[in-house]
């Protein structure tokens, strides 16, 4: 599902070119929770927006749910995170104008026409509530919810759309540790379903609940 | 993108961040009720002028040039063989001859069938002019004839649509006169009068007779200070009083197009021949001073406007700043870089068009409150206007247009800058 090789990333700092993924090579296959575990500046994140077409800035090839990401245009890629990945973040990055509904559908807000009613989508949103227990808290803002909470919706947006690709930045790094077992189990039964999830991670009990565990230094997985 | 979830996306960022849309609703408000109340002001005025002065832009008056060498030279008189040559210049759809009558009529008594307190001693004179049914057409009372009746019949007569107002507003309440109705209920009336009398003795013609004018309507075609009669009762009138031919006292040429009337001017003053610039000139300086101080303060307007678009502008990229991480975080569900420009421009079009609503309410009422002031200002007058303002449905429209288009334009830089967001680097 997420086949990266000899990827290399280069950021510029002060006209200095200095390199953060060096011949990377990476295989999450569907049905697979892999984490990626590194020291802070390792790259983790870079690797995570890379493989989400976030960034497509970047040497060697990058294939994921089968699609050549370097080979599409900047409207494609979006297109592609739209229909293909799941985006989970440490710090939730939910709208606070909006409702966790209206979170969770945001989606749909950049979808072209045709692409289902009103109707259809509250009711896909609803469904991706339900899926990780927030069916009660649709109409609250984010303000109104706990942590916990926030990163569920952040989860259900995530699964929102049905991608193929759950990628996850620190998705317990805000969390108690109660809160942040719900989210593991979530992406065990994620996975279990089928997704490949990448999460990458600096906690050890995100790393015990993968079906793998990588770390990257000096550029590459190990 | 989807229009309606794009819209309802504006509309909750909006309702996020209350209060730099507020500034900018307001200042957008400000330079969009500035530009109704002086467009609407200088429609208002010129509409004023234009019933005050209600020259026709089509017409040209000519009129025999104060200086001539004479007819030897071609110049000078007006008469039938002149009438045609201004009929055939080019851009000249007619020519009319107007013909002063040289017999004095004067009015004793109140027209039959009017409630006129007309005072015992009072003698109105008449001066008269005599023009062709075809240049009043328009304006004769429907079934309303305007021939000459012959010798002892009622002769009808046009009258100006001021003299009307004139009088009710000046000559009836300084002479505690009753007022006169409205025009349409004067039609059809009768009034008596002494053809060949004149209030000086030594005009009075030696041959006085009792005559009647009957009212066959009302035009602005008509000079204030005379009534038009038949061109025809002119002649007769003159022929039985023994008045020489002395050639017509003007032409009325008419332009097929108002843009034709300067250069049929040109023509007409090359045929030795003078224009009367008279009520139409006037009305052109007014109108074109009224137009050039509109236009300085429409102008003044859209400055506001442009602020407003930077005020707007300004609040935007401090928004953008402010929200760079939830921009990003829309490109990483699948926004596209434009559908993050077209956000951002629809947040100010947004701001923008409630900004004209609300700046078209706020001139509306500031109009009306001028009004109030004017009219308590300003003594009763001939003609005096009701309102200095018009509101035409497009010029709301078009505030709101220059509020939503300038609050767009103030979004293009920051809504580019938007665009341009790095998600992998702002998330990161």
């Amino acid at each position: 599902m997420i086949r990266l090789r000899r990827v290399v990333k280069q950021f510029r700092d002060g006209g200095v070119p200095h390199t953060v993924l060096d011949g990377l090579d990476l295989d999450v296959a569907a049905g697979e929770l892999v984490t990626v575990v590194g020291a802070s500046g390792s790259g983790k994140s870079t690797l995570l927006y890379l493989a989400g077409a976030l960034d497509a800035d970047f040497e060697g090839e990058a294939a994921v749910d089968g699609e050549d990401l370097r080979a599409l245009s900047a409207d494609a890629r979006a297109a592609f995170r739209s229909r293909s990945v799941g985006f989970v973040f440490q710090s939730f990055n939910l709208l606070p104008a909006l409702s966790a509904l209206d979170n969770v559908t945001l989606p749909a807000f950049f979808r072209e026409r045709g692409a289902g009613g009103r109707t259809a989508v509250a009711e896909a949103g609803h469904a991706a509530l339900a899926r990780v227990g927030l069916t009660a808290k649709a109409g609250q803002r984010p303000p109104q919810l706990s942590g916990g909470e926030r990163q569920r919706v952040a989860l259900a947006r995530a699964l929102f759309a049905r991608p193929r690709v759950l990628l996850a930045d620190e998705p317990t790094g805000n969390l108690d540790a109660g809160s942040g077992a719900a989210v593991i189990e979530l992406f065990q039964e994620l996975a279990a379903s089928g997704l490949a999830v990448l999460v990458v991670t600096h906690e050890e009990r995100v790393t015990r609940a993968g079906t793998r565990a990588l770390r990257l230094e000096g550029g590459r997985l190990q | 993108m989807r229009s309606g979830g794009l819209l309802r996306l504006a509309a909750k960022n909006l309702a996020a961040d209350r209060t730099g849309a507020l500034l900018g609703g307001a200042a957008s408000a400000v330079g969009a009720a500035a530009l109704v109340f002086f467009v609407a002001l200088g429609l208002g005025v010129g509409d004023a002028t234009r019933r005050m002065f209600p020259g026709d832009a089509r017409l040209v008056e000519v009129v025999p040039p104060a200086v001539s060498l004479g007819e030897v030279l071609g110049g000078g008189r007006l008469d039938d063989e002149t009438v045609a040559r201004l009929r055939a210049l080019p851009g000249a759809a007619g020519a009319f001859p107007r013909l002063n009558l040289r017999v004095p009529i004067a009015a004793m008594r109140a027209p039959e069938g009017l409630r006129v307190n007309w005072p015992p001693a009072l003698v109105v004179q008449i001066p008269a002019v005599g023009v062709p049914r075809a240049l009043l057409a328009d304006d004769l009372a429907p079934g309303a004839a305007f021939d000459d009746p012959g010798p002892g019949g009622a002769v009808p007569v046009v009258i100006s649509r001021r003299l009307v107002e004139i009088y009710n507003r000046t000559i009836a309440p300084s002479w505690n006169l009753r007022k006169l109705p409205p025009p349409e209920a004067l039609t059809g009336l009768e009034l008596p009068v002494r053809v060949g009398f004149s209030m000086l003795r030594q005009k009075t013609e030696d041959r006085v007779e009792d005559g009647r004018l009957r009212v066959a309507g009302f035009s602005d075609r008509v000079p204030l200070y005379a009534a038009a009669v038949p061109l025809e009762t002119v002649r007769r009138l003159h022929r039985e009083y023994g008045k020489a031919d002395q050639g017509y006292s003007a032409v009325t040429v008419l332009a097929a197009r108002p843009d034709d009337a300067p250069s049929l001017g040109a023509a007409v003053r090359r045929m030795g021949l003078a224009v009367d610039e008279g009520e139409r000139g006037a009305a052109e300086r007014v109108g074109a001073a009224v137009a050039l101080t509109t236009g300085a303060l429409a102008l003044l307007a859209l400055l506001m406007c442009a602020l407003a678009a930077l005020a707007i502008a300004q609040s935007l990229v401090a928004s953008v700043r402010a929200r760079a991480k939830d921009l990003a975080v829309l490109v990483a569900l699948g926004a596209r870089p434009r559908d993050v420009r077209r956000l951002l421009m629809l947040e100010a079009a947004l701001v923008g068009l409630s900004g004209g609503v609300l700046g078209g309410a706020v001139a509306r009422l500031s109009a009306v409150a001028a009004d109030g002031a004017l009219q308590r200002a300003l003594p009763d007058f001939p003609l005096r206007p009701e309102t200095l303002f018009a509101f035409p449905a497009w010029v709301y429209l078009f505030g709101v247009a220059v509020a939503v288009v300038s609050a767009a334009l103030g979004a293009l830089a920051p809504a580019a800058a938007a665009a341009r967001i790095e998600p992998a680097r702002v998330l990161s």
